[in-house]
């Protein structure tokens, strides 16, 4: 049952059988979402738990030929760089559905939407053809765009949906269109991640080439993870989203773009990273100073949260354009404990929203005292945002400062600031004005979550980022191969690419490869 | 065994976290139980490593990624050597002290589970700091620490003035951190690793491996201290962090996480004493600067937990100064000698207004106490043994180690000795005016008259804590901690011992008993029948400028409004009016705008289209018969 | 004088040119498709006119085969305007501007 392709198709098929059920059957649609999002969670921790830790090949493969004259071949595995996110997304997905309790017009609707998102993404991560890759991210994002403008809040929704729609699938575009380029600059034989990167490492593309491929990639995928100065869809998005699709956008979806950068970009073109990826490097302190500053100022919590959101982001950001094992490693640990702690954040900022119909912080006040629960995991939530050790948070940023301190890169020394201090000060401040000082009136009757069943998905959460914030090495160990691959790409003296054949496909991949290759 | 009990020490506090957290947040009285057994075992077992001489190292694997040319390997690495071990004993036995304390203090207080709980989160991060053998989890216990610490100040949250003072004092230390942060990352890129063991040796191997950069890292990580012992410019949290619940300010603020500061500098000294390095010069200066200032102040503050706590960090200036102080020929133990001697006393002296404060149904002004020398007797007694020992009366243990501090002093720099000295004057000034006014002077208020003396739960540890106070000088604790820094201990006797500040170095003795004695005995000429404050009237502007703290606070606001704050506003101003605003509203109002203009050709207007489309015909013919 | 190949052209041209202007300018949907006929016509005329000058009958062709779909158009077309008119009460182009902005 652990298979790959189990954790993929469940949710999606499980969203083809809510198609088919009348919409009248309300609790149905719940039961079924929860149950399609429960046991690929259950089947991607067996997964994590029996892959083979240190060894950086491509394990529980599938491959199935599909289109022969194009190339493309349905083929998933995991390997270190995207277990973790796999992990990170099926848990999430979970919790998104146990969460999606407070939809109460057109279930049959919203959750077949979340099960598509959810299936969509976890194909996306888990693919190593570029074609499914880029397919399953699309299936994922298209129900955002939908699910925030038929399920959305606030005046401003509207705005928000078009605002979020074309700022994605300009993104979206972008990438294909240099996914497209790599393809036919490769030769246009195979859409097959491992086999390109097997052919690009044996014979690189022009470095003319590589460095007009690679800003399309960079900006494209950068534009899908709010690289600035291309972020400003993401707080307003956020803060119109409903609560699921928030948790599962900023959690989940968003990391594609920068599992793309790892998988494809930087691999596969490894001098056209070498000349952007500064670009890169500057350009993600826009994130992490610019952004906490502006998160500074906010005083919607969601706004807050979704700024804070884009600021960590730039963690990422540096880690990867460190180019050393030390940062991209840590960038990687950043990407799963940010989705976890998003997900968390927005999943209690849905909350408060539910219970109190505003999240205006200064409205707010002394709820602590009300909400011993929620607001004790809220307080996790926004410490572990600063970066407090113990949550995954930390590990990961720290990672990353010490492997772009090693890559050189003086600019640490503003991330670092943004990290401890202005992240320090919107997480603070938000902890001040919505948990402590003094419960106003109105909210003297706010209640708690009720019983265990609600304080599931929350635990869950806040669990992944303990569970990785005291024994990253759980992470590190198995991304280290991985990443050292991709460094050592760029920056030589191995190769790219994956140790082994891959067994299952090795003839059909082979084909054709005499034409660009000189083995 | 040996190899197992570090562990359990520093694991038994988290677990009583974890427990009570997880199970009786709600049953105060099973927290407390909880939490004191974890803290008086953690002393027991700590008492165990101690008498068995324990050292070595024992790790377990947190992260560790290597390729060739880098290595970033951070464990979870617990050291014992003379410095952990005395140093586990004292948190450990100081806090248990405290606990039990609380458990009278905290009695009626709802939150009492949580109280213990952030005790005990509080023990285990302060143990981890003890313990560390890598920077990295070092690093990490001074965060959790810090986080602790947060929980604790901001205990009464509903509190304004609470949940400000907590949030002021983890930012504060957030930027210490920052530098802490910076230098462990230019360490460990400068000599490739992380381990405390491995740097000494490389170090050792290697004494210039630093470089030009010695300086700058050994002020990096000053700066870690700087932050969490309150040194200036970052010293303003400290005060404000007394809203707190008193024993948190007699365990935190006072004897154990503010301490850790300067114990990080004892720890890390190997770092800050390489040649070409002039790091201890400004560590020296700092700490001096922080005693002087921090004395002044504590001078005109009416405020019972606020006069000991501009105490703690005149205190905490003079150990920091006895770091920067012994150079390369010298090593730190005096500083960490007046780090254990000051726990004792500091704590008693917390708790001892912690007791008053109960008596008293939270009075803390003491110009609204006075008489209870009759009404708290225990109390009384216990406190005046805690504040001859911090103004250095012999044979208290104070006197032997701020004597210790004095003579390295009188060696290394005549400037700061005679600061130091000073400082000693104005502690003895401001300690007895305290005891004058709230003590021993006529009562000021109605409130004293009901006074009764705390329970035996509170009485005991105010008891135990004052016997180290009074004896801690006879320990041998400073060849103790010499064992550490290579040097041989010396057997002396008991009357060798209290006579030997004086044969080793009798300016420093005589001068420090001079300044004392002339402190009492103008707190005692000033405040002895007082019952108003003479010196606002006698020093005018002056007494306004201490009492007020120098304007720091009022600085640092304006410091931060003109430009952390000043920067987000800006960039706020920029997201939402020029980046979402000019350029994307740019962007999508000029395609906008094109559509609307398009739209008017397209009137849907059959006849309007046949005639542009013959027009349009007509004009082609035109162009392509006519030319 | 026999009529030379100019002008019949000219007819055409004008018979053209008036339907144009019927096209543009009316208002009635009927005068409208019958000025459509007419430069329909306009071109039946001009291309017989070009097949008699120059012996070459695909002119004529040409015009049997534009007969025949204008009668297939006409039969469509009336019938639309017939159900128009019935459905508003009106052939007048001004009262059918439904689809517009």
């Amino acid at each position: 049952m652990a298979s790959l392709s189990f954790i993929i198709f469940c949710p999606l098929l499980a969203a083809l059988l809510i198609a088919a059920i009348p919409r009248n059957f309300k609790v149905l649609f719940r039961l079924i979402a929860l149950g399609a999002t429960f046991l690929p969670a259950l089947a991607a921790v067996r997964l994590f738990l029996g892959m083979e830790p240190a060894s950086g090949r491509l394990q529980y493969e599938e491959f199935v030929p599909w289109v022969y004259s194009l190339g493309i071949s349905y083929h998933v595995g995991v390997d270190g760089l995207n277990i973790g996110l796999i992990l990170m997304g099926a848990i999430v997905g979970f919790a998104a559905a146990c969460i999606s309790r407070e939809i109460t017009d057109r279930e049959k609707e919203f959750y077949l939407l979340l099960l598509l998102m959810t299936g969509g993404i976890l194909g996306a991560f888990a693919s190593y053809d570029l074609f499914f890759f880029y397919f399953f991210h699309e299936l994922a994002l298209v129900p955002t765009f939908i699910m925030i403008g038929v399920w959305g809040r606030g005046d401003r929704k509207n705005y928000a949906t078009f605002k979020i729609t074309l700022y994605l699938s300009l993104g979206a575009l972008l990438s294909l269109i240099g996914l497209l380029a790599l393809y036919l600059q490769a030769g246009g034989q195979t859409f097959n991640i491992v086999e390109l990167t097997r052919r690009l490492s044996a014979n690189p593309l022009s470095p003319g080439a590589q460095q007009a491929i690679f800003p399309l990639l960079m900006f494209g995928f950068g534009i899908l993870v709010s690289l600035w100065p291309f972020h400003t869809w993401a707080p307003l998005g956020y803060a119109a989203a409903p609560t699921a699709t928030a948790m599962m956008h900023a959690g989940v979806i968003k990391k594609f773009g920068l599992y793309g950068l790892l998988r494809v970009a930087v691999p596969l073109l490894p001098a056209g990273a070498e000349s952007w990826l500064p670009v890169l490097a500057l350009l993600c302190l826009g994130n992490l100073v610019y952004c906490g500053l502006v998160a500074m100022r906010q005083r919607d919590f969601n706004l807050l949260l979704g700024n804070s959101s884009v600021a960590h982001m730039g963690f990422v950001f540096l880690g990867i354009a460190s180019l050393s094992l030390v940062g991209v490693t840590g960038a990687v640990l950043v990407m799963v404990a940010h989705g976890f702690l998003a997900a968390l954040s927005f999943a209690l900022s849905g909350y408060l929203h539910q219970r109190l119909g505003t999240l205006e912080m200064v409205q707010m006040g002394g709820l602590l005292k009300r909400l011993p629960f929620i607001g004790t995991v809220l307080a996790m939530a926004l410490l572990a945002g600063c970066g407090l050790p113990g949550f995954a948070n930390f590990p990961g940023e720290a990672l990353v400062l010490f492997g772009a301190v090693k890559a050189g890169q003086w600019w640490v020394i503003l991330a670092a600031w943004s990290g401890l201090v202005i992240g320090g000060v919107y997480m603070l401040r938000a902890i001040r004005q919505i948990l402590h000082g003094h419960l106003p009136e109105r909210w003297a009757g706010v209640p708690d979550a009720p019983h265990a069943w609600h304080k599931l998905p929350y635990a869950l959460l806040l669990a992944g980022l303990v569970v990785f914030g005291c024994f990253p090495g759980l992470l590190t160990k198995r991304i280290q191969p991985n990443a050292s691959r991709i460094v050592q790409a760029v920056n030589g003296p191995m190769l790219a690419g994956f140790p082994g054949e891959p067994e299952a496909a090795g003839y059909w991949l082979a084909r054709g490869r005499k034409v660009t290759g000189h083995e | 065994m040996e190899y197992y009990l570090p562990w359990f020490i520093l694991l038994l506090p988290l677990a009583s976290a974890v427990a009570i957290t997880l199970t009786s947040l709600r049953k105060g009285v099973v927290a407390a139980r909880l939490s004191i057994g974890a803290c008086v075992l953690a002393f027991v077992l700590s008492a165990v490593l101690f008498g068995r001489d324990a050292s070595g190292v024992t790790q377990f694997n947190w992260i560790s990624l290597s390729d060739g040319a880098t290595s970033f390997i951070a464990d979870i690495a617990l050291r014992l050597d003379p410095l952990s071990r005395l140093m586990l004993l004292v948190v450990t036995g100081v806090a248990s002290a405290i606990h039990v304390y609380s458990f009278g203090y905290m009695r009626h207080d709802p939150g009492m589970g949580r109280y213990f709980a952030g005790l005990s989160l509080f023990m285990f991060s302060m143990l981890g700091i003890v313990l560390a053998d890598n920077l990295l989890m070092l690093f990490i216990f001074w965060e959790l620490v810090g986080v602790s610490s947060y929980l604790l100040i901001g205990f009464w949250y509903e509190k304004e003035a609470a949940a400000d003072a907590a949030k002021k004092a983890f930012l504060t230390n957030r930027v210490g951190d920052f530098g802490f942060l910076l230098g462990i990352i230019l360490v460990w890129a400068l000599l490739g690793t992380l381990d405390i063991g491995a740097l000494k040796t490389k170090l050792l191997t290697d004494p210039d491996a630093l470089g030009a950069l010695a300086t700058a890292a050994g002020l990096l990580l000053f700066c870690g201290a700087v932050g969490k012992s309150a040194q200036f410019p970052l010293h303003v949290w400290l005060p404000d962090a007394m809203e707190g619940p008193t024993p948190v300010s007699a365990l935190i603020h006072a004897a154990t996480m503010v301490a850790a500061g300067v114990y990080l500098l004892c720890r890390l000294f190997f770092l800050l004493d390489v040649p070409g390095s002039h790091a201890l010069v400004v560590i020296a200066w700092t700490g001096g600067l922080t005693a002087l200032l921090a004395a002044l102040m504590a001078v005109q503050q009416d405020d019972i937990k606020r006069i000991l706590a501009y105490s703690t960090l005149s205190q905490l200036g003079y150990m920091v100064m006895a770091v920067g102080l012994s150079g390369s020929a010298d090593n730190p133990s005096p500083a960490m000698y007046h780090l254990t001697t000051h726990a004792f006393f500091k704590a008693l002296l917390f708790l001892g207004a912690g007791s008053v404060i109960h008596a008293l149904h939270h009075e803390q002004n003491i110009w609204r106490m006075g008489g209870l020398v009759r009404r708290l007797p225990l109390t009384f007694w216990t406190f005046l043994v805690g504040t001859l020992a911090l103004c250095g009366v012999p044979p208290l243990s104070g006197f032997f180690s701020k004597d210790g501090i004095l003579a390295l002093a009188q060696h290394g720099n005549l400037a700061l000795f005679a600061l130091a000295v000073l400082v000693a004057g104005l502690t003895a000034f401001y300690m007895f005016r305290l005891v004058f006014v709230a003590f021993i002077g006529p009562a000021k208020s109605q409130a004293p008259d009901h006074a009764h003396e705390s329970p035996p739960v509170m009485t005991a540890p105010l008891v135990v804590l004052a016997v180290p106070s009074v004896l801690a000088g006879f320990w041998g604790i400073n060849e103790y901690f010499g064992q550490q820094y290579g040097a041989r201990p010396v057997e002396h006797g008991f009357l060798a011992t209290l006579i030997e500040p004086f044969t080793h170095a009798p300016g420093a003795a005589l001068s420090g008993l001079i300044a004392t004695t002339a402190g009492v005995a103008l707190a005692f000429a000033l405040y002895r029948n007082a019952v108003t404050d003479p010196l606002p009237s006698r020093l005018g502007l002056v007494a306004r400028w201490l009492r007020d703290r120098f304007y720091f606070d009022e600085l640092y606001a304006g410091l931060i409004r003109w430009t952390q704050d000043a920067l987000a506003a800006v960039a706020d101003f920029v997201d939402r009016w020029v980046v979402a605003g000019l350029v994307v509203k740019g962007v999508q109002g000029s395609v906008e705008l094109t559509g609307r203009l398009l739209r008017l050709v397209q009137t849907g207007n059959l006849q309007t289209y046949s005639f542009l489309f013959a027009a349009g015909v007509a004009l082609l013919l035109y162009f392509a018969l006519a030319r | 004088m026999t009529p030379g190949l100019e002008h019949y052209l000219v007819v055409s041209l004008l018979l053209f040119a008036l339907g144009l202007l019927g096209v543009i300018i009316r208002r009635n949907l009927l005068v409208i498709y019958m000025s459509l006929e007419m430069m329909l016509n306009a071109a039946n005329l001009a291309l017989v006119a070009f097949s008699r000058f120059n012996n070459n009958l695909n002119g004529q062709v040409m015009v049997f085969f534009i007969i025949t779909v204008a009668a297939a158009e006409v039969a469509v077309g009336l019938a639309l305007i017939v159900a128009l008119y019935r459905q508003r009460q009106s052939a007048h182009v001004e009262d059918l501007a439904t689809m517009k902005l």
